[in-house]
C-alpha cells in the first residue's frame, strides 16, 4: 500500500503549501467578508426574500471565489511545479507520474473542501442571526417564522465541493499540457465559463428551429462538457421546505465524481508523455 | 565479488536524444549515441562544456526523459522502472523546492517519498541535514534560503534515504569552497561505504580528487571515457622537480640545454590553486 501512502503525503504536502500561501486566506476573508457585509445591506424587513438575498451573496461568494481558488491554486501547485522543475526532484523518487498528479489534485480538493466548509459556516451564522431577528418580528405580528434549512445548507456545501472538484480537475487536465502559466490560467477559466454555459448547448441540441448539423454539434458538445449549473441547488435545499430528493442529490454527486475521475485521467494521460 | 556486485550500477548503450525545438519540427540532438557504464562502488565524473548534454543524459538515466533511441539500465533494470528509483538519490541542476515548507519538513517529505520506514524518518532527516551543514537553518522556510543553501538542501534530499547510487548534477554550483569540500567529504564517505556516485561538475580540481573514472562529453557525443590516469597522463612529457639547494638560473638552463642536450621546454615554480588556498586558510575550526 506504499502507493496510497505516497499519494496521501503528496496531497498533504500540497494542502499544507496551499494553506500557507496568502492567497487562500485572502480569498477566504474576501468571501466571508462579503457574506457578512450582506447583513448590513438589509435594513428593511423583506421577510423570506431578505434571507434569500443574504444567501445569494453567500452562494455567489462560494462559487466565484471558490472557482478562482480552484483554478489559481491548481495552476500554482501543479503547473508551476512542472515549470520550476520541482516535479523533477519528486519524479526522480519512486513516484509514478499518475500518483504525483492525483496527489496534487487531492491536495487542492481538500483545500477547496476547507474553503467551502468555512464559507458555509459563515453563511450559516449570518443566516441564523438574521433569521432570529426576523422570527421575533414575525412572532410579534402573529406570523410564522421564516424557513431556513441548515441541514440543506450542509448538503449544498458538499455539492459545491463536488462542483469545485470538477473545476480543479479541469485545471489539472489543462495544466498537464499547458506550456505557460498564463495559458494554463486563461484556458482553465474559459473552460470554466463554457462548463457554466453548458445548458446553452443543451438548449441548442434539443431546440426545434436549428439545423441538423448544429444540433449534432451541440449534442456532442453537451456530452463533452460538464454541466456546472446542475449544482445550483442552494435555493431548493435551503429555502424550499420540500428540499431535494435524495436521488437528485445522489445523482449530482455521482455526476461530479465521474467528471472528476474522467478529467483527472485526461490529465494523467497528457502528463505521462510530457517532457519535463 | 558477489554476483549482485558485478551488475553495473549504470549501463547505457547508444543513447540518443532529440529535442523538438521551434515550430517546423527542427530537431536538436542533445545526446548522440552515448555509451558508457558505471561500475558499482566507483565515483564517476561526467564532464563537458555547457550544453554538451550532461544533464540530458542524467535525466534519461533517471527515467525523467525518454530516449529517442538506445537503452539505459540501472542495476540491471530498465530506468523507466519506478521501483529501482528507491535506490537512487538525485540532485537536479539548479534545484527549486517547495518554498512554503521548512528545510526540515522538506527533507522529511522526500524521505517519506523515497520509502524510508516511518520510525527511521526523523533520524535519517537529521543525519542528512547535519551532513550538509543545514541543521541550523532547518527550521526556516525554504523560500528564504540563499542559492547555496538551496543547493545544500538539495544534496540533503538526495542522500536522505541512504541510496546505493547518488547522481549529483553540479552539486557545488553556488556553494562556497568550504561547503564544496564538505560535499567532497560526503562523496568520499559514500564511496568508502561501497556506494556509487555519479558527479557532474565544472570544478575540475574536485573531480580530479574524487573520481575513479571520468567520461567527457562534447556536443552530445562522448569524447573520452576512462580512469583519470588513462585520460590525463601525458606519457610523452616529463616534469622534473629540483630541490631547494640548486638555483635553476637562466644560464644553467641554457647550459643544460646546449651541453647536455636536455630538451627543457620551460621551467616553472609549482603553485597551489586558489581553491587550495581557500581551504587551507579559511577552513572552519
Ligand atoms: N527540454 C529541452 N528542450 C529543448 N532543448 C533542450 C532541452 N533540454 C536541453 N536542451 C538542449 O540540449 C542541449 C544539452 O543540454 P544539457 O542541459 O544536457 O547540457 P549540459 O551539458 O548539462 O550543460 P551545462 O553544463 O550548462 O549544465 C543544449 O543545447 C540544450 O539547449
Ligand atoms: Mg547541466
Amino acid at each position: 500500500m506504499f502507493f496510497l501512502k505516497k499519494i496521501f503525503w503528496i496531497a498533504r504536502n500540497t494542502f499544507t503549501e496551499a494553506a500557507r500561501q496568502k492567497f487562500f486566506s485572502f480569498l477566504l476573508l474576501l468571501g466571508a467578508g462579503l457574506t457578512a457585509v450582506s447583513l448590513s445591506l438589509t435594513h428593511f424587513d423583506f421577510g423570506d426574500s431578505e434571507l434569500k438575498f443574504i444567501a445569494d451573496f453567500g452562494f455567489g461568494g462560494i462559487f466565484l471565489f471558490g472557482s478562482v481558488l480552484a483554478v489559481v491554486t491548481t495552476v500554482q501547485l501543479f503547473f508551476t511545479e512542472i515549470e520550476n522543475r520541482t516535479a523533477l526532484t519528486m519524479l526522480a523518487k519512486p513516484v509514478r507520474r499518475g500518483e504525483f498528479l492525483f496527489g496534487k489534485f487531492l491536495g487542492v480538493w481538500c483545500l477547496l473542501g476547507v474553503f467551502v466548509a468555512l464559507m458555509c459556516g459563515v453563511l450559516a451564522a449570518v443566516l441564523a442571526l438574521r433569521a432570529g431577528t426576523l422570527a421575533e418580528v414575525a412572532g410579534a405580528r402573529g406570523l410564522p417564522p421564516p424557513f431556513v434549512d441548515f441541514g440543506g445548507l450542509a448538503v449544498f456545501g458538499v455539492l459545491q465541493w463536488a462542483r469545485l472538484g470538477i473545476v480543479a480537475a479541469m485545471t489539472v487536465a489543462v495544466s498537464s499540457f499547458a506550456q505557460t502559466y498564463l495559458y494554463a490560467v486563461v484556458v482553465s477559466f474559459v473552460a470554466l465559463i463554457i462548463a457554466q454555459l453548458q445548458y446553452v448547448f443543451a438548449d441548442f441540441a434539443s431546440g426545434e428551429k436549428v439545423s441538423f448539423g448544429v444540433k449534432a454539434l451541440a449534442g456532442t458538445a453537451t456530452k463533452l462538457i460538464p454541466n456546472l449549473q446542475l449544482f445550483n441547488t442552494g435555493e431548493a435545499l435551503v429555502f424550499d421546505p420540500a428540499g431535494l430528493s435524495a436521488a437528485a442529490i445522489g445523482c449530482a454527486l455521482g455526476y461530479g465524481v465521474i467528471w472528476i475521475a474522467a478529467l483527472v485521467f485526461v490529465g494523467m494521460w497528457f502528463f505521462r508523455f510530457r517532457e519535463i | 565479488m558477489s554476483e549482485e556486485n558485478r551488475i553495473p550500477a549504470i549501463e547505457i548503450e547508444n543513447l540518443t536524444k532529440d529535442f523538438r525545438v521551434g515550430m517546423r519540427g527542427v530537431k536538436l540532438r542533445a545526446a548522440d549515441s552515448v555509451s558508457f557504464r558505471v561500475e558499482q562502488g566507483e565515483v564517476f565524473g561526467l564532464l563537458g562544456p555547457n550544453g554538451s548534454g550532461k544533464s540530458t543524459t542524467l535525466k534519461i538515466i533517471l527515467g525523467l526523459l525518454r530516449p529517442t533511441s538506445g537503452s539505459c539500465r540501472i542495476f540491471g533494470k530498465n530506468s523507466a522502472d519506478v521501483a529501482v528509483r528507491s535506490r537512487i538519490g538525485f540532485l537536479p541542476e539548479a534545484p527549486y523546492f517547495y518554498g512554503y515548507l521548512s528545510g526540515r519538513e522538506l527533507v522529511k517529505y522526500y524521505a517519506r517519498m523515497s520509502g524510508v520506514p516511518a520510525e527511521k524518518i526523523d533520524e535519517c532527516t537529521e543525519d542528512a541535514l547535519a551532513l550538509t551543514g543545514m541543521t541550523d537553518a532547518a527550521a526556516r522556510r525554504v523560500k528564504t534560503y540563499s542559492k547555496g543553501m538551496l543547493q545544500r538542501i538539495g544534496v540533503a534530499q538526495a542522500m536522505v534515504h541512504d541510496p546505493d547510487l547518488v547522481i549529483l548534477d553540479e552539486p557545488t554550483a553556488g556553494i562556497d569552497p568550504i561547503g564544496s569540500a564538505e560535499i567532497g567529504d560526503a562523496i568520499r564517505a559514500m564511496k568508502s561505504r561501497g556506494k556509487t556516485v555519479v558527479l557532474c561538475s565544472h570544478l575540475l580540481g574536485q573531480i580530479e580528487e574524487l573520481c575513479d573514472r571520468v567520461a567527457i562529453m562534447n556536443r552530445g557525443k562522448l569524447v573520452v571515457a576512462g580512469t583519470l590516469d588513462e585520460v590525463l597522463t601525458q606519457r610523452g612529457k616529463q616534469l622534473a622537480v629540483i630541490g631547494a639547494g640548486t638555483q635553476l638560473t637562466p644560464e644553467l638552463v641554457e647550459k643544460l640545454r646546449e651541453r647536455d642536450g636536455l630538451n627543457i621546454e620551460s621551467v616553472s615554480h609549482p603553485r597551489i590553486s586558489l581553491e587550495r588556498y581557500f581551504l587551507e586558510n579559511l577552513k572552519r575550526k
